[in-house]
Formats: C-alpha cells, structure tokens, sequence
C-alpha cells in the first residue's frame, strides 16, 4: 500500500524464536540455581507484625527465608519520576509496611520452586490491617491537583486563551465524562530476575526496558559500585512499559544470592504481577467541547482524573495529549491526581494517549452527531498545523492524508450516517467509527559503536532494547542499506550493559534515539577508513575497504541526542537516568499520529460486539523496517480492540487488589476476536526531528482505537458507551 | 502448592479400594484442568491423588446404539468431533468444543468436566476471603461482592457461586444419566441429581461419596437432539466461560412443538432446566413471539444480585434466539 524507502527485511530473530531458541533473561540457569518465591499480604494495607518461619524452614529444601527483619542493609528503590530507578518508591520486604494487598511480605529460597512455592504458603505472617482506599471512589481516596502536587517533574494545568467562555459563547456544545477500568500490560514473559556472583560483581539476567536504569538502581539499593554490576537483556517477552523500570524483585533476588552465595531465580508469577507493579491508571474525563455551526470548535474544557497511588504522584498527563488533537482556538485542562491503596501506577502502551483519545474523539463524535456533519469532514475541518499550546508549527502532520486514505481504503463513503440504519443479512447491526490517536515526538542522548572485520562482517552496538517490536531487525535494516552490506552481515548487539550504555526504550522514542546513533557511527566508520587513506567511494566491499587498512578490523563510536539537547546530556545515559528530549524543541513541536477506521456488528439481542474489520492509517516518519513496523501496528490495533471490549481490573473495595487477576479472568483477546486489520503508512521521513527521519510507531498504533470502536457502536445502535471496558449490559435494550 | 501422594490404579476395582481406603484428603485426577490449577491457588490442598487416567474400562465410547455411551475419561475434544453427536445431538458437540480452550479440551475428561469446580473469585483466591464453599463457615463475599458472573437461580445464603461447565447444562436438557461406582456397587442417577444446591453445605458440590467413581454418561437416544443448539454467550469469543449459555433442543409435529428442552447455563448454582419456559411451549407453534415468552418465563423467579440482574434480560434474549436456531434445524 505504501511505497517503503527501507526494504522488506524478514525478522531477524524470527526462526529462533518460533523455534523457541530464544533465551529470554530468565531462561538463564546457572549451576547450583536457588529458587525463590515470595508470600504475599492478605490485608489491603498495614504491616507486618511477625512471621513465624519455623514449618517453612522445616521444609526440606528450604534454604532460607527473608522477611523485612533480614533486609536492613538495603537501601530502599526510589521512584522513576522522583529521581531514582524503580517504579515505584516502596520496596516491599525492606519494611514491614504493607501498602496495598498482594504486595510481597516475605521471599523463602529454596533447591526447587516448587519448594519454595510450598514453604512460601506455610508462613504465618501476622498483621495490624489499617483502613484503606482501592478505588478512586473510595471513601479514603485523596484527590490531590496535580499542578498543586509536589512532584520533582511538575505538570501545568494546560491553558490556552479563555477556555470557559468560549465554551460557553459555543453555540453546539458537548459535556460528556468518560470511565477507564486499571489495566495492566500482561506481557507474556513475567518478570523476573537470575542473578549470580563473582566476587564482588554481580550479573543480573533481567527482561528489562531498562537494562541501564536496573544497573545503577541495584547497585544504589546494594551500596556497590554500579561497576561492578552487568545486566543482561538481549531479549524481552514483551514489556509494555511493564519493564521500564526497576522491579522490586530484582534487589532482592541480588541479595539473597549473595547471602546464599549461589544463584538465585526470582519469577513474580501471574497473579503477583497483578498485585506488586505497575498498571494503567483507571481514569475519569469530563470533556467539554463548543464549535461553531460549521463545525469549527471555538473552545475545549478537560477536567482528568487519574488514579494514582498514596507512594507517588505517578503523572497523568492526558492533557498533554488532548490539547494536540485539533487546532482549538481556546483549551483549559484541569487534572487530578487520585491517591489510593494501589502500587504505584506506571507506563503501560499509550499510557495516557489511550485514554485520552477515547475521550477526545468520543465527544467529537457526539459533536458531529448534533452538527450533522460526517466526522471525518469534522475532523478535518479541525486540523491543524500549528500546535496550539506552543504556538509552534508542527514538524509533520499528515492527519488529514490519513483520514482520506484511510477512508478511502476503507469504504467510507458507503456509511449511511445515520445511527441503526445498517443491518447485517443476518440482523446484526452494522456500525462505521473513525478516530484519531496521536502520541508525542521524543528522542534521547544515545550512544553506539561499531566494528567492521576483514571478512565483511559487521557488529553494532548500540543503547536500545529488543522487545519484540523489531527494534534489531531495525538496526539491521539501516546498518544494511547505510553501509552496502547484506543485512546477514550485520550482528546487533542491545540490552547488555557490558558495552554501550543501555537506557530507558520507552515512550516510542527507541528507535528516534537509537537510529540517528546508528548512522553516525556507520558515518564515523566510513570516516575512520577514509582517514586509514581507503577510498570509501567506490564499489569497495567493506570487508575489502578493512582489509586495505592492514587491520584485522575497525572500531568506531558515536552518539547522539535529540535536537537542541545539550551533548552533555549524555552523561544522564551514562549513569541510567532518562533523558529524552520532546516533543516541544525549538522551533517546532512533534507527534506521531494515527487514524483508525473500524466497523462493528452488534448483535441486538445480546449486545455482542464483533470487530470484522479495521483500517488504519499511521504518520510516523520514515518506516525503517516495513515488516516489523505492520506487525507493530497490526498488534497495537489487537491491543486496541483488547483495551476497549476486554480488558479492566475488577476490584472489590472491601478488601483491595484484583479479583480478576489472571489472564483466565482478565480477559484479552484470542484469535477469534480479531477480523481483518489493514494498515499503512504515510511513509515521509521527518528529518526536522532526527537525521533518520523517523517519529515513534511503538505506541500511537494503539491511540485512538478505543473510540473509533465505540463509535462505531454508537453508529451501529444508538448507544453512547461512555465506561470502558464495554460490557455486554451496557448494550441491552430493554424494549427487545 | 503442597506435597502429595501418588496413586496410579490400573483397573477401576483397584481405585474405588485405593479411594475407600483413602479417607478425606483424597482427589481423584483425570485431565487434572481444574484440580491442578486449584491445586496451584492452594484452593484445593489433597494429600493423596489417585490417578485414574490407567482405567481402561472409562475410555469407551459408544454412540452407535438406541443409548450413547460416553465414557468418564473419554477426552473433551474427541466427544465433541464426534459424528453421531455432531449429527443427532448437536448442543452436546457444541457444547464440548464451546468450552474452554484446543488445549484444555484435549486434556479435561468427560467426567472431571461434569465436576468442574466453580470459577467464584472469592472462592479460588482464598484467604482472607469469606466463602462458604472454601472454607465452610466462613461467610460469603460474594453475595455482596462482585457478584457479575455469579448465580440467581439456586442460590443461598451460602452461596450463590455458579457452576462454570457447558456439557452438563446440554446434558440435562437431553436427562442424560450418570453411572457411578463405588465400594457398595454401581449406581445410576440423572444427571440432574449429580450436583448439588449449596443450601447450607456449599462444600460439598456433588451428590457423590468419596469412593464413587463416574464411569460413564449416558444419553438416551431420541429425537429432539437433532434440531438443538448450545447458544453460549460470553465476554470474549472464545475460550471464556458463559455470561448466560443455553442448551435447547425442539422437535415440532404438525407444525406445534411436540418436545421442547431447554437448560440455563452461566445463572445457576447447578445446571438448570428451565421447565415452565418448555411446558409453555408445548402445542404452540415455535415463532420470535412464543419463543421470547418462553425465554422471558424461563427467568422468573431469578433472585438477582448487585450485579447480575441484567441476565434476566439477556438470558431472555439468548433463551429465544436458541429455541430459533434449534428450530432451525430441523
């Protein structure tokens, strides 16, 4: 459908994995492996009082249990977005604190996991229970106004001209609140940590987005020298954001090996990671929009509020996101932060681009219903090229090709607008829904190096994490095409501190940050052999161009960093600190952007929502690896689907936690949930924002499906689903 | 998870001894689909298991005749590609190869699937969670709790868990019949009679003791299988268990309903026959009317929770719309 610059490379860990070759980090077991597993509280928040280990300890096989009475050298994590490592401030088993139910209270270490499990269950912890908050409409939840929160990274309220009259001078208006259930990522690798000793240094096998972050953050809580630790992540299951930060077991699995002085397995099982990590927030948006008669919107009022936990102000910054839909003259937000019982929660894929376009573009689509307008023609009648909170253009936008591409692949034209009035031969009720998702532009501080050898091969090295959305096929793809090599060449080497530093691959900006390091230092390569007085010009095969050097190989590094970033800034990668830069630079501001078309039946007696097709349209810059970028987008879209019609936390407020808290009772999509999903690209290199001319894919593919599906909905059956995620009751009509 | 004892009998006189010897604490295992995985949530905690999978003599499996017999340890998946269910009795197939997931039918047996456990979070997620079922004495969470996917038709003040399976609701509507065997000799029941309304004693969910044995199911043959359905209706497409699931089977004669069968799944503490919706029905011609009044009587006397009643409704709906497929068969 789109013409690729890049070629069609074939995953290059595709035949490993199918053939389950693969070893994920902890696959990894060491001779003499310790087992551990944690017991986990039963009250929804307090402490612990005592824990009797004599029948655990009694079990054969148990080799030691550590309770919060064993850990007082270890110094406790500190919050990502508060300065430090981990997702959260509490480190469980470092204090007798018990902040939400489900949090570990205790680890027993055992020959076998099995033992460990056994012995973990025999342990009679005793506890003093203290009232607690677990939802948002707790009677002991506390709203906090997150511009008056003392956060180390604040976060305005976003304001741009007089919001409240121009609502009120508007003269089509919509008031709608929309609902969000918790979510959490799921990825199907749990976490989890191997970790062993030499001496004083420590090697951690680690699935993590994070690998740099990790390193220096066990280190801290361990009081040794970052120096001495490596951690190994060549691979991640899955991470979500799940993994974008350091998880409590991770100290723990490095102490108890050192206490026990041989290696030590910790996986959180399923369920705990319901219980003991991060999730997306639930949300409430009141969103109130005002246009004009032709559909021109005059102003915007969005009042958030998100679920926080009572350790840390996580950000919500939906507004962010909200107020970069359209080109409103006149845009207020109000956010709250809403502080419960809960781990904090954390990142999870679009973490609030997600929610806020289901409340963004469901209003839209209630405004183009009182307009009487074709909401595609609303849509662009509202876009924009200027962001409105900057003042700033726009670096790219191609929303508006989107939206016509879109619907004319998808057949839009054949959408009689009004609601109920498409009928399936078999009397389902047809719905067409179309809605944009958008996510920031960023980049970070990154650094790469590369060796080419004599025999033609090519090893790259470079700060980024493989987890799964092809970021090595990537790697491959341009190291390829840049230096005239076959992609079978060319080695990525990613997620291993042993060599280039390895931060934070989150928030899409993996392959803006690591694609530009990459080409510089394939530039600083082909620099380096034209200095060794090799012409570099011709049609040299590079193997040949190394051998002319008289070395048996060449070694280069680079860096790079986001436009207007001071190069200093890669001191912060160096020590596993965060440090990307967007999507407001100078001159200029940075989205990703999505535009989904989907069709739904709905099943009258029943209220039963199938999804047989979807087409979506992506402006993401440059693709720089066409099959891993539709597969990434293709997947998005299931998690779309999954996040609008599946997935939300049941929570019982008299006792905390999850009682849905498996993937049995969570539900996510299978296979028969998905129709037919066409995707395509835009494909036009940004070269404002790197010199790779590429904008992040990883999480705008999801933005955006939650409310064409539910518009679709409204289209099909006239009901506006305004609580996510949608149930069967909430389409019953009671006259049927 | 806690250590065990193994057993592995090789004939079934051999297990109905090593069962009667056994005492308390004891769980057979088949397909091991529901007892491992509550054995993992500590939920069921056995100190012996015996393992019945060696018993040749419930592997049969024999639809040929005026009576199909299904043998106890005959798999899921193989009763549901079945051809005379396929043919004749398609809400039995339907309502095999609707459950669960390829992989877990492959592995669950007949019998273990008629005595699958219920999926009550309160229930699986153990302590400090009140339920009577688990732990009895304790209380129930759930009739003031998150009660969506549990029961209003057989309920207590005990518990209102529901019976999570499929096959048995498709069963009862055929008065399939159940052979058991124990220490005293085998013994025939409906299927009705197998489970049990929690009344006051939730824990105990079947009407079986210890040292018996299902060892096969049987179904009379007739003529209503074959215009029949299993309509399951759940939160996902697939591999979910059911919101509201009904099994209806009908046979017309000059043109009125001459039998008609009708069981609830998913809003009951046992599977449910809903037999004032069938008598409703009988003698009337089956159309969109009759057979939403039959769904609507089929859920009189609900006793909704908190969070369930809209199942009413709903299971109206799927009752009438199932009577209209299976009519549709014929």
């Amino acid at each position: 459908m789109s013409r690729n610059f890049y070629p069609e490379l074939v995953r290059v860990d595709a035949c490993d994995k199918v053939r389950g070759i693969t070893r994920f980090g902890t696959d990894n077991r060491p001779e003499n492996l310790a087992h551990g597993a944690f017991a986990v509280a039963t009250i929804g928040k307090g402490r612990v009082l005592s824990v009797d280990t004599l029948s655990a300890e009694a079990l054969p096989g148990v080799l030691s249990v550590i309770t919060h009475r064993d850990t007082t050298s270890l110094k406790p994590a500190q919050f990502l977005m508060a300065g430090g490592y981990a997702f959260q401030t509490h480190s469980p088993i470092l204090t007798a604190e018990v902040a939400y139910r489900g949090q570990p209270v205790a680890l027993v270490l055992a020959e076998t996991l099995e033992i460990a499990i056994e012995a973990a269950a025999l342990l009679r912890i005793d506890y003093e229970e203290v009232a607690f908050a677990a939802t948002m409409d707790s009677p002991l939840a506390e709203p906090v106004a997150q511009a008056q929160a003392p956060m180390r990274y604040p976060l305005e309220d976003v304001s741009v001209g007089d919001a409240l009259s121009a609502y009120e001078g508007g003269a089509v208006k919509v008031d709608s609140t929309y609902g969000m259930e918790r979510q959490f990522q799921n990825p199907m690798e749990l976490i989890g940590t191997v970790a062993s000793w030499d001496g004083d240094r420590l090697t951690i096998h680690e699935g993590t987005q994070n690998a740099g972050g990790c390193k220096f953050g066990v280190a801290d809580q361990l009081g040794i020298s970052p120096e001495n630790v490596t951690v190994i992540s060549p691979f991640i299951g899955g991470g979500f954001g799940q993994k974008n930060s350091m998880q409590s077991q991770l100290v723990l699995a490095a102490f108890a090996s050192r206490q026990l002085g041989r290696p030590v397995k910790i996986v959180v099982p399923r369920r705990q990671l319901f219980h003991d990590t991060t999730s997306r927030p639930a949300t409430r948006q009141r969103v109130r929009l005002a246009a004009d008669r032709e559909g021109r919107l005059v102003g915007a009022l969005y009042d958030v509020d998100a679920q926080t936990s009572k350790l840390d102000f996580f950000p919500a910054e939906h507004a962010d996101t909200a107020a970069r839909f359209y080109g409103y003259p006149a845009f207020k937000s109000f956010t709250r932060l809403i502080r419960t019982d809960i781990p904090t929660p954390g990142y999870m894929r679009a973490p609030f681009e997600h929610a806020a376009a289901f409340a963004i573009e469901s209003a839209m689509d209630e405004l183009s219903y009182q307009l009487k307008m074709d909401p595609v023609e609303l849509r662009l009648r509202n876009d924009t090229a200027v962001d409105v909170v900057s003042g700033l253009p726009h670096s790219s936008r191609h929303v508006a090709e989107c939206l016509r591409r879109g619907a004319e692949t998808f057949g839009w034209s054949r959408r009689n607008p009004k609601p109920r009035s498409m009928v399936a031969a078999n009397g389902d009720l047809i719905g067409m829904g179309v809605a944009i998702g958008l996510y920031s532009g960023s980049g970070g501080p990154t650094r790469a190096r590369i060796i080419a050898r004599r025999d033609g091969t090519v090893t790259v090295n470079v700060g980024i994490h493989e987890m799964g959305q092809g970021a090595v096929t990537a790697i491959i793809n341009v190291v390829a095409k840049r230096l005239g090599v076959q992609p079978s060449a060319v080695t990525a080497m990613v997620g291993d501190t042993s060599g280039v530093p390895q931060p934070l691959t989150a928030g899409s900006w993996g392959s803006t940050s690591a694609m530009p390091a990459v080409e510089a230092v394939c530039d600083a390569l082909m620099q380096a052999l034209a200095e060794a007085g090799v012409e570099t010009s011709g049609n040299v095969p590079l193997g040949e161009m190394v051998a002319r050097t008289g070395r048996d190989e060449i070694q280069t590094d680079a860096s790079s960093v986001a436009p207007g970033q001071d190069p200093q800034v890669l001191g912060r990668t160096d020590t596993g600190r965060v440090a990307p830069a967007g999507p407001v630079y100078p001159g200029f501001v940075t989205y990703s952007y999505a535009v989904h078309f989907v069709e739904v039946h709905v099943e009258a007696s029943t209220g039963r929502i199938r999804v047989p097709r979807v087409v979506s349209m992506f402006d993401c810059g440059r693709v720089l690896s066409p099959r891993t970028a539709r597969s990434q987008a293709i997947g998005g879209v299931v998690w779309g689907i999954g996040g609008t019609l599946r997935e939300g936390a049941e929570t019982d407020a008299r006792y905390g936690g999850v009682m849905n808290g498996d993937i049995a009772e969570y539900l996510i999509p299978v296979n028969a949930d998905i129709g037919s999903i066409e995707v395509g690209f835009i494909d036009e290199p940004d070269f404002q924002v790197n010199r790779s001319g590429v904008k992040g894919l990883g999480e705008v593919v999801m933005a955006g499906v939650a409310p064409a599906i539910t518009n679709a909905v409204y289209h099909a059956t006239e009901t506006r689903v305004r609580d996510l995620p949608v149930r069967l009751e909430m389409l019953l009509r009671s006259q049927e | 998870m806690k250590r065990f004892d193994y057993a592995r009998p090789a004939d079934l006189g051999s297990a109905i001894a090593t069962l009667a010897a056994a005492g308390d604490g004891t769980r057979l295992v088949a397909g091991g689909t529901t007892l491992f995985d509550l054995m993992k949530l500590d939920v069921e905690t056995p100190g012996r298991l015996v393992d019945i999978n060696g018993l040749a003599e419930l592997r049969g499996i024999d639809t040929g005749g005026d009576e199909l017999r299904l043998g106890a340890l005959v798999r899921m998946a193989d009763a549901a590609e079945d051809t005379r269910l396929k043919a004749d009795f398609p809400l039995l197939s339907e309502a095999l190869w609707k459950a669960a997931s390829q992989q877990l039918r492959n592995m669950a047996s007949l019998g273990g699937n008629l005595l699958q456990r219920t999926r009550c979070a309160y229930f699986r997620h153990g302590e400090p969670f009140a339920c009577n079922k688990r732990n009895p004495g304790s209380g129930c969470a759930a009739i003031d709790g998150a009660n969506r996917s549990h029961a209003f038709f057989g309920g207590s003040d005990a518990c209102v868990a529901a019976y999570p399976g499929d096959f048995a609701i498709a069963l009862i509507a055929m008065d399939a019949v159940i052979d058991v065997e124990g220490a005293k000799g085998r013994r025939s029941l409906a299927i009705a009679d197998l489970h049990r309304q929690p009344g006051a004693r939730p824990h105990q969910d079947a009407n079986l003791s210890p040292d018996e044995i299902i060892v096969q199911i049987r179904i009379p043959a007739n003529s209503v299988g074959r215009a029949s359905t299993y309509h399951k209706v759940r939160d996902r497409e697939s591999y979910a268990f059911a919101v509201v699931s009904t099994a209806a089977a009908v046979r017309i004669e000059d043109g009125v309903v001459a039998d008609v069968r009708i069981a609830l799944g998913g809003v009951a503490t046992v599977p449910w026959r809903a037999r004032s919706a069938e008598q409703a029905l009988i003698g009337r011609r089956l159309d969109a009317e009759t057979a939403a009044e039959a769904g609507r009587i089929a859920f009189e006397g609900a006793a909704p929770l908190n969070h369930n009643s809209f199942k009413i409704e709903l299971g109206a709906n799927v009752v009438r719309d199932a009577l209209i497929i299976a009519a549709g068969r014929a």
